[in-house]
């Protein structure tokens, strides 16, 4: 197949596929010679089955795919409450039989234009949005959670094609850690910038987002930096997550190899700045992927702190199934590697309803209004989309 | 070997990474302690982690049994517990700490640190001692040199010592060289 057209070749042929940026492009895994529906019961056998071999691996020796907010809670034994849900699978994992490489430059038109359906609903209004924050700050106050993350989604019915979205999104916003799927009854569409977990060999490391800047003229990278070194909140925020991070790695690295690589740096995107740090260590002898997983997942950036306690406060809150919302996407190779991110800025059509799902963090010294602003500033990358 | 009881919190493991500095650590949560190993432990740690002392009744046995004979080290939540246990009380504060720098200072002459030392530290606290605080043989040895919230406390005849803020956080300088010198005493 000529490589040129190879993404209307894939769209035309309708069969599944999934996207993945890779560190000079993107790789698109297709072919898939099997596909597991992860449920609680078969997860760890699942898993346990991947790590097959030390040997030298083919490059499709892996598995590739997702597993959403609901089965990482379950896996670290934390239940959720019956919730409204689209009934969406927990988890999907692929085994690619071919895998091509692409450049940044992704070339797709869709053969018929389609109109979008541009008008969202929110799922939670600013109202029950600031009671819901005053309710956590109360938390903080009485030290049940020391920051916490409010979700709220933007839905509504629409046919999309993926590709054209994630080809658009690519142009303006060619985020580390994008990725799309593409499935008979549903594909995901993300510009995720954030990797939780990078392992090769015995290293791994996790690199947390926790500060965000809107882009604006006047603010240049050195002066977003500047920005979050003088704001205290921000600070603060990060410095938690940071710790955060360090611990969750230590559950599973050597003593004293947990080390921060790189602290507090800015990253910049489309619409926005990011304060991001870069924490790795050392795995200790015995530990299995499951292990892994259970140790770093959810990713505690995108949830808030300490972990087990901001998970139950907020699953008692949430009315609405976050579906794949800061789960986990990603592959695991048949000799152990692994690299997944965190789903955030993602998009979900799923038998034709579209989801976008955001959060951002009440700490003690934030604000309603401004978190409410922040929340849309997230999604806009994604909502415009639908133009 | 030195036994940490975890209360479930995010900050755990690296308390569990600074102490394998020193001696070999089990870790457990303080509600699948096993008992035995307890027993044999040279230092009981009590942990950070989210709520009040007294959401924690398991703990707060553990140290009602083990003071005077294991050595006992408190962190965050755990400091308060060991407060908590010798009656002091534990409230909420108008200014909170969490992911906060600070400067505190020792200011006894009793404390195993040098009087006017001061330390650099990482505090995640929303709740503090409140005080006038007695119990016998406990002394308060530093405090916040910004606001003189209890920071530490020491009992150097049942060899109990207490942090309000974090030793194992990146953000407290020297946070090794604290632990090192309570552990050797």
């Amino acid at each position: 197949m000529n490589k040129k057209n190879y993404l209307e070749e894939i769209s035309r042929l309708k069969k599944p596929f999934i996207i993945y940026k890779s560190i000079k492009g993107f790789n698109l895994y297709t072919d898939f010679s099997k596909k597991i529906v992860l449920t609680n019961k078969n997860i760890k056998d699942f898993v346990k089955k991947i790590n097959l071999t030390k040997f030298k691996i083919k490059q499709t020796d892996l598995f590739i795919g997702f597993f959403g907010y609901e089965i990482l809670n379950n896996l670290i034994g934390i239940k959720i409450k019956k919730q409204r849900s689209l009934n969406f699978p927990k988890g999907i994992f692929y085994k690619p039989e071919t895998i091509i490489k692409l450049s940044n430059n992704l070339n797709y038109k869709p053969k018929r234009s389609i109109k979008y359906n541009k008008f969202f609903k929110i799922n939670l209004n600013k109202k029950s949005y600031s009671d819901i924050f005053a309710k956590f700050k109360k938390k903080i106050r009485s030290g049940e959670t020391y920051q916490i993350k409010i979700c709220t989604k933007y839905k509504n019915n629409s046919k999309i094609d993926p590709l054209d979205f994630f080809c658009r999104l690519s142009k303006t916003n060619l985020a580390p850690e994008a990725f799309m799927i593409k499935d008979k009854n549903y594909s995901i569409v993300s510009c995720s910038p954030e990797n939780l977990i990078n392992k090769r060999g015995l290293k791994i490391t996790t690199k947390p987002i926790a500060g965000t800047l809107k882009k604006n003229k006047k603010i240049n990278k050195k002066k977003a930096l500047s920005f979050f070194q003088k704001n205290i909140k921000e600070t603060k925020e990060h410095n938690m997550i940071v710790d955060m991070e360090r611990s969750d790695l230590s559950k599973i690295c050597i003593p004293g190899s947990v080390k921060i690589l790189k602290k507090k740096i800015v990253e910049e995107y489309k619409d926005l700045y990011h304060y991001v740090s870069l924490i790795g260590g050392i795995i200790k002898k015995n530990i299995k992927t499951i292990d892994i997983i259970k140790a770093m997942m959810p990713g505690g950036s995108v949830i808030g702190c300490p972990k087990i306690s901001t998970l139950n406060l907020l699953n008692n809150q949430e009315r609405e199934n976050r579906n794949i919302y800061t789960g986990s996407f990603g592959y695991i190779k048949f000799n152990g590697d692994m690299k997944f991110n965190i789903i955030i800025r993602s998009l979900l059509n799923y038998k034709n309803n579209s989801e976008i799902a955001v959060a951002s963090g009440v700490v003690v010294d934030s604000n309603p209004t401004n978190e409410f602003n922040e929340n849309f500033i997230k999604a806009k990358a994604i909502i415009d989309l639908f133009q | 070997m030195i036994y940490i009881i975890d209360h479930k919190d995010s900050f755990t493991h690296n308390v569990v990474h600074q102490f394998s500095n020193f001696d070999d650590v089990q870790c457990d949560d303080y509600n699948q302690v096993n008992q035995t190993l307890l027993n044999k432990a040279n230092v009981i740690v009590l942990s950070p982690g989210p709520g009040n002392p007294k959401d924690y009744p398991i703990t707060s046995n553990i140290y009602n049994h083990y003071k005077g004979k294991i050595k006992i080290i408190g962190i965050c939540l755990g400091f308060q517990q060991i407060l908590y246990c010798e009656k002091g009380r534990i409230i909420q504060q108008n200014k909170i700490y969490h992911g906060y720098q600070s400067n505190i200072k020792v200011i006894s002459n009793n404390s195993l640190f040098k009087k006017g030392k001061n330390f650099r530290v990482g505090r995640y606290h929303s709740l503090k001692l409140k005080e006038p605080f007695r119990a016998k043989n406990f002394e308060i040895t530093m405090r916040c040199v910004e606001t003189n919230v209890a920071m530490t406390i020491e009992n150097n005849i049942d060899k109990i010592y207490g942090f309000q803020f974090h030793p194992e956080s990146f953000l407290t300088i020297n946070g090794n060289l604290l632990i090192k010198k309570i552990l050797s005493t």
